[in-house]
């Protein structure tokens, strides 16, 4: 049983509140430079409802491809697809090139140049 | 082992939970949609990267404002410089339902009910010890110390001891 106060408990889904451990993200955010300042105690708050909505958008964009493809399970290239075809995305494409096929992304690329 | 294997290694470690992520992935699609195994694994790697963007231009703008701690000011600053401006309404919203979930519990209280502080249940525990002890010992109370009026009134938890049966008789004499 997680101690109380440890998750953000923002988010109330279906089935009861499922939320990221402040925890963990605040170690990320220690990772992400290194001259990252001291975090308040509320910032990994902000942060967890933050990347929810994030993992939300990202994973209805590539549902969409999904769905477009006549498809009931969601490929890695549906998220390649998503993240190429939004400009907000963009910090993505490098590391979505280097684990998704290339050629697929190249291919969304070029579509979405011409178009 | 090469010094880079040990930096990639030390930001493999950093990860969100995969089994709440792909809960959290679930709910947001109808029931009958499958999510690949490796796509879920890319789209916790996604969220960690949306951290790490997020993070370094948070702690841009708190440099910007000459503060020394990031607070959730600056991360919604930089949402809005990243283009993510559209969540800034909804995570203000919950961090304002949480601000006020937690002002209904008042700080040092770790017993429902009870307000006492981690010494005061501690020195509360003794006596009530003493007070066993005595009663094995055919109750000769000890003398209690003056407890300092500290204005609180402990409540009885009705701890009943349970009685062992010892009247002074010797428990070696068979």
């Amino acid at each position: 049983m997680r101690q109380a106060g440890v998750y953000s408990g923002i988010l109330c889904g279906k089935n009861g509140p499922h939320s990221l451990p402040l925890s963990r993200i605040k170690k990320i955010m220690k990772h992400s430079g290194e001259d990252v300042k001291m975090i308040s105690c509320e910032a990994p708050l902000v942060f967890s409802k933050a990347c929810e909505l994030f993992i939300e958008e990202l994973t209805m964009r590539a549902y969409k491809v999904t769905v477009q493809g006549k498809r009931r399970t969601l490929q890695r290239e549906d998220i390649a697809t998503a993240i190429s075809a939004t400009d907000v995305f963009d910090f993505l494409l490098e590391m979505i090139s280097a684990s998704v096929a290339t050629t697929a992304t190249d291919d969304v690329r070029a579509a979405a140049k011409s178009a | 082992m090469e010094p880079m294997d040990i930096v990639g290694k030390s930001k493999e470690d950093v990860s969100l939970p995969k089994a709440t992520m792909f809960k959290i992935i679930k709910e947001m699609l109808p029931p009958d949609v499958r999510v690949a195994r490796d796509t879920q694994d890319l789209l916790v790697e996604c969220c960690v990267e949306f951290i790490n963007l997020l993070s370094s231009e948070a702690n841009e703008v708190c440099n910007r404002e000459d503060k020394r701690t990031i607070a959730p000011e600056h991360v919604l600053k930089a949402l809005e410089v990243l283009g993510f401006g559209e969540y800034i309404e909804d995570v203000y919203s919950a961090y304002e339902q949480h601000k006020l979930e937690t002002l209904d519990s008042p700080k040092g209280v770790r017993y429902s009910g009870v307000e006492m502080t981690e010494e005061e249940a501690a020195a509360e525990q003794q006596r009530m010890f003493a007070e066993a002890r005595a009663r094995m010992n055919n109750g000769v109370a000890p003398q209690k110390e003056p407890e300092p009026d500290r204005g609180f009134a402990v409540p009885d938890r009705g701890f009943a001891v349970p009685d062992r049966g010892f009247d002074g008789v010797n428990a070696d004499h068979v």
